[in-house]
């Protein structure tokens, strides 16, 4: 048994408790106790990534039945260590650096009790070995990060904090769904054995309709489109620790389960494979192209996460395309996982300090913030050079291993060669222009230009000290890793890249990548060529006024979650009450339908004083009758009511009389003996 | 072990209950300790006798040829009791506190306590005559405690209650005659008692009238369109409403439903027929319909009644399966969904006796004042939505793969209606919760001012149910290996 494995996510949880507990006592203590707690999981977690860096440990298991109905397991292996210590590094540097930057907001204790519920939940997701426990830490993640959105209880931040739950749980039932129906059809959740099972079943519609479930599930907390709406919302409103963390490590929860369902279930699946390329091109544009549009600095990070997770998209459409010639792939893609968490990390934290500063977020008032501030303008410019994909910063190898990927895969197979891929090569390289030129925009905007008002400028010039000395050791320290992963890619990357390819079963990789050869240098100059391009062509001339403010000319009606997503929400919402409010009244409608028709009361019968019913009924037939013709009413001794009533009751005398009498006794006597007689005569 | 001391434990609160209303009580410290005792005695019992299982039938009086007035306890029947017995102690107990400031609490807890026994008679029927007499006599011994507050409305609700369990009965009682005459007993067989010799070609008569005796049964567990008296109920004091109307009550008419379903008709003679598709189908549009309802109610109490309707046919719609997977999915929300919606109803509770504030827009930052109660809220509304880790999740899962197996169709429509259900109950529950921990910047708190946290009888058993919720919810391996058994047929 390796319940050590417990201990990651376990801890985390109870000390959320404790730091609870303390912070209403202390709130020195409360921080101390908190950044203790993320150091000493990243401690631990750090561990086991040196083990499996040195490749002195194998991966191990940890099986508890029935835990939460499911099958509950846990394994550690090369992938698994990464990205554990990844997340367990954001958690610290994040909560580290939240010291200084919640004094600004209330209510930090709870920020802290769910700042850690989450460390746990995200640590279960990334040990996760069997997709129902997966999905236990993926839901538990989902709803203990809705704090953060909901953190500053605006009116915005309230907002999106409910888009940001709706999309969780709606995401999660779908894949619940999703997995009852694999579950059913596999009769596995265990994520090594999926492969082995789906590989018979390729093609099957159902499986094709369980995975796409699932898929939806995960993407919508990956951030794909068009499930990518909660994404620009929320991160801007959170406080921007929780942004980097949303950002750099709750989408990579969602590209953790695309990962599994494209490598496990429907690996070499083409069909898959495009699919998730279309997905993925259409959510790398679009997000590029709302980045280099948005005036907010948060906003312009947001949108570039959405834009990253397509770049991994498409980087885990090619694992998926290429069959067993994927190394590319999957080393691309997990090295882009891994950047991209980083420099969301870095670069959240960068708009933190200007948000702890400033209160504000909007280009044209924070322009000129950070014109004297060397140490902010480094770490910013490590991470924006990175994150763009220039040489000799990290996210050059990985934006390369997926472009060549892509490159690999129209010429292996030439027979599967149409226009789209080498479309979707173009849109990929544009993106990477983007890229560049939205993060020049924003560091134009923050570190170059000059603030419109002077008395502000001033101000921002003279603000010391910005940010404590802890926040700028460890953040320059963040961005420093950027530049030593770009320049030694051999050295460090590969050997991060064997650790966790094992995880999308890939074995072996024996060549070497020459990361700066001309080939490979060829896709980055393009992009780069590109993004000077767009950033003097379009954000200069268009998106800049002769007076140096900024516009967003993206119209603000065109917004797929108040013009689509609600609305529709909306009109399900009122169907279902049309629906149910007339069952409500069913009953009721059945019933005095029923005493209307069938179950009538008879009316009481009120008394005649003369005549019985009919000569009363006839008698005002023909009342009415007459008043019709001749105009005027009789008077009530001539009314035929009267008249009949009266003959009634004579005749109803005269009946009695006659029925008493002797006489009429003797005539049916008589009668009777005529009957008889002529019987007798007319048949004998 | 004998099975007459099944009798004790049904005549106990009964003869309890009555002595609490005849009894001239010093004060009410000294009834309350009465109450308990009789009370916990009861559950003592029941929990000997689970734990000894006795053997066979006690016949108390026989009629005339099958109709035997007889108790015995199966597995079904001891899920029931066990159920009802674990929460009926920590309810009284709840109620003590609850109760202080209205008026008639010694008939309250009379009647409180006579419905103990009577369901616990439910549960032990070993008989469908005994159930039926049972059945109808919980209906009587109920009306009182809806009536309670004597107000207009509450005459109304219990007048509605009144006719609508006596209708529903009565369709009931067609069920009860029609197995008396084509089964070859009324002794609740695992596998159903109908005789096919006596069946020949009516079968499709037979189907009816199962139809009718479900949707009779059905009153009592809400059932759309048969749901109205449920909501009205509520006007009466929570305790009642969370034991009787979330628990005791809705869920006999569910567990007669059960009985009728796989011990009297049984489910190889149903499995397949239109009858299965019409009955499935009600409980597939109540769990919408419920859930619907509960979306648009601002009234706190109600909102929790339309979700029990919903969750009511979550249980219906496992029973409906007519698998023994079915079945055992039906029995684990039984028991889950009583911890679940208990404790909601008891949060509400705590609320309204402590802030009088009854409807959903009052709840407004009420978290910070009331941080147990409404943290206990939110864990039972996740748990209802059925968030893994929480107990609502094992019950959804093993019920929906119960739906995925049975290869029904219409099973499938059922999946999709309980996540549609989950998204609903998502919104109706978080709604209170979000109102209560995160009233917006701007909200004043002044209105709140004064507002105290529930006395320790309340907090004690709602923090026994948000333990159980999270227990159950990460451990449940021994109960959900009892329930199915239990569901399999054997003991």
């Amino acid at each position: 048994m390796n319940t050590h494995l417990l201990g990651f996510i376990l801890i985390p949880i109870i000390m959320a408790f404790v730091v609870y507990a303390i912070g209403r006592k202390s709130k020195e203590i409360r921080n101390v106790m908190a950044v203790a707690t993320t150091l000493a999981v990243f401690l631990a977690s750090f561990y086991f990534f040196a083990g499996f860096f040195f490749g002195k440990m194998s991966p191990f298991e940890l099986r508890l039945p029935d835990i939460c109905g499911l099958k509950f397991h846990l394994m550690m292996d090369g992938f698994r260590a990464l990205y554990i210590t990844i997340a367990s590094f954001m958690w610290l540097v994040c909560t580290a650096f939240a010291v200084e930057y919640n004094r600004i907001y209330h209510n930090r204790n709870r920020y802290y009790l769910f700042i850690l519920w989450t460390l746990g939940a995200t640590m279960g997701v990334f040990l996760s070995a069997d997709l129902g426990t997966t999905f236990i830490f993926f839901e538990m993640a989902s709803l203990t990060s809705y704090v953060w959105v909901a953190q500053q209880e605006s009116k915005e931040a309230l907002r999106a904090a409910e888009t940001y739950l709706a999309v969780a749980v709606i995401g999660g039932l779908v894949m619940l769904m999703g997995l009852l129906m694999l579950n059913n059809i596999t009769g596995t959740l265990e994520i090594d054995e999926l492969r082995g099972v789906c590989e018979g079943l390729m093609g099957d519609k159902k499986l094709l309709a369980a995975g796409m479930c699932i898929f939806w599930g995960f993407a919508a907390k990956a951030g794909a489109f068009p499930v990518h709406i909660w994404l620009p919302k929320a991160h801007p409103v959170a406080p921007a620790p929780a942004s980097a963390l949303l950002s750099g490590m709750l989408t990579k929860v969602g590209v953790f389960g695309v990962l599994v369902v494209s490598s496990q279930i429907f690996f070499g699946d083409a069909t898959w494979g495009k699919f998730v390329l279309i997905v993925g091109t259409i959510t790398m544009f679009l997000g590029a192209f709302l980045a280099v549009l948005s005036t907010d600095m948060k906003r312009t990070l947001a949108c570039s996460s959405v834009s990253q997770i397509g770049f991994i998209l498409i980087g885990v459409s090619m694992q998926c395309l290429l069959g067993e010639e994927n190394a590319l792939a999957v080393r691309g893609t997990l090295l882009y996982m891994v950047n991209h968490s980083l420099f969301k990390l870095v670069l959240f934290l960068v708009a933190g300090v200007v948000f702890m500063n400033l209160h504000k977020l909007d280009f044209n008032i924070i322009k000129g913030f950070g014109r004297n501030k060397k140490i902010l303008k480094y770490i910013y410019l490590c991470a924006a050079l990175g994150i763009a994909g220039v040489p000799f910063f990290s996210g050059y190898v990985s934006k390369t291993l997926v472009h060549e990927a892509m490159v690999e895969y129209m010429n292996l197979s030439p027979a599967s060669y149409n226009p789209g891929i080498k479309l979707v090569e173009w849109l990929f390289l544009i993106s990477g222009g983007m890229t560049l030129a939205y993060m020049t925009k924003l560091y134009v905007v923050v570190f170059v230009e000059k603030n419109a008002d002077e008395a502000l400028q001033a101000k921002y010039d003279g603000m010391k000290p910005y940010m404590n000395m802890g926040n700028r050791i460890l953040l320059a320290f963040s961005a420093t890793i950027f530049v030593v992963l770009g320049v030694l890619p051999n050295w460090l990357f590969d050997r991060v890249a064997d650790m966790g390819q094992s995880f999308m079963g890939l074995t072996e990789f024996e060549e070497t990548v020459h990361y700066f050869s001309w080939e490979n240098l060829q896709g980055s100059l393009t992009s780069i060529i590109f993004g000077v391009c767009i950033y003097f062509g379009v954000v200069r001339s268009v998106l800049r006024k002769k007076d140096g403010t900024y516009i967003n000319p993206w119209p603000a009606k065109l917004d797929l979650e108040d013009s689509f997503y609600r609305p529709l929400l909306k009109v399900v919402a009122i169907i279902l009450e049309i629906f149910s409010k007339i069952f409500d009244k069913l009953v009721d409608w059945t019933v005095i339908l029923l005493r209307k028709s069938l179950l009538k009361e008879s009316p009481i019968p009120f008394e005649l004083t003369e005549g019985n019913a009919l000569t009363y009924k006839v008698g005002s037939l023909l009342d009415g009758l007459k008043a019709m013709f001749t105009g005027e009413e009789e008077k009530y001794e001539g009314s035929f009511k009267h008249r009949l009533a009266m003959m009634y009751e004579k005749a109803d005398e005269m009946s009695v009389i006659v029925t008493r009498s002797l006489s009429f006794g003797l005539i049916f006597f008589c009668l009777g003996l005529v009957f008889t007689i002529v019987y007798m005569l007319w048949f004998r | 072990m004998n099975s007459y001391v099944l009798l004790i434990a049904i005549f106990l609160p009964i003869l309890g209950g009555i002595l609490t209303g005849i009894i001239p009580f010093k004060g009410r410290t000294t009834r309350n300790i009465f109450v308990e005792t009789v009370v916990i005695l009861t559950s003592i019992v029941m929990w000997t006798i689970i734990i000894n299982k006795p053997q066979g039938s006690f016949e108390v009086l026989k009629f005339t040829g099958d109709l035997v007035f007889a108790f015995k306890m199966d597995g079904l029947g001891m899920i029931f009791a066990g159920l009802i017995s674990a929460l009926w102690p920590l309810a009284t107990l709840y109620s003590f506190e609850y109760m202080e400031k209205e008026e008639r609490e010694g008939t309250f807890f009379m009647f409180y306590t006579i419905t103990y026994g009577v369901t616990l008679g439910i549960s032990l029927s070993g008989n469908l005559m005994t159930m039926y007499l049972f059945y109808e006599m919980l209906t009587i011994v109920t009306v009182p405690l809806v009536l309670h507050t004597l107000t207009r409305e509450a005459i109304l609700a219990s007048r509605t209650y009144l006719y609508y369990s006596l209708g529903g009965a009565a369709f009931g009682f067609i069920g009860f005659i029609f197995v008396l005459v084509y089964g070859t007993s009324l002794d609740f067989v695992y596998g159903g008692v109908l005789d096919p010799g006596k069946i020949g070609d009516r079968g499709n008569v037979l189907l009816l009238i199962y139809v009718l005796a479900f949707l009779g049964f059905g009153v009592k567990a809400a059932i759309c369109p048969f749901n109205k008296w449920l909501p009205q109920a509520g006007v009466a004091p929570t305790p009642v409403t969370a034991l009787l109307h979330a628990v005791a009550v809705v869920k006999s008419g569910a567990f007669a439903i059960m009985r009728i379903t796989y011990y009297s008709f049984g489910p190889d003679f149903l499995r397949g027929t239109w009858a299965q598709y019409t009955v499935m189908a009600i409980a597939i549009f109540t769990i919408i319909y419920g859930s619907a309802r509960a979306l648009k109610e601002t009234h706190f109490k109600r909102r929790l009644a339309y979700s029990t309707i919903g969750n009511l046919s979550y249980i219906l719609f496992g029973v409906t399966i007519m698998t023994p997977l079915g079945l055992f999915g039906a029995l684990c929300h039984m028991v889950f969904h009583a911890v679940m919606k208990i404790a909601s109803f008891f949060c509400a509770g705590a609320v309204i006796s402590k802030t009088e504030r009854t409807y959903v827009f009052e709840l407004n930052g009420l978290g910070k004042h009331m941080p147990m109660t409404f943290g206990i809220f939110t864990i039972s509304g996740l748990a209802l939505m059925g968030v893994p880790g929480l107990c609502g999740f094992v019950s959804k899962w093993y019920l929906a793969e119960a739906a995925v197996s049975s290869e029904n169709v219409l099973a499938y429509v059922g999946i999709g209606a309980l996540l549609i259900s989950a998204i609903l109950t998502a919104v109706y529950t978080m709604t209170i919760s979000v109102r209560a921990f995160f009233p917006g910047k701007d909200f004043d708190d002044s209105v709140n001012l004064g507002v105290k946290e529930a006395g320790v009888r309340m907090l004690l058993p709602l923090c026994i149910f948000a333990v159980c919720i999270i227990v159950f919810g990460v451990y449940s391996k021994p109960l959900t290996d009892l329930l199915l058994s239990v569901a399999m047929g054997g003991m």
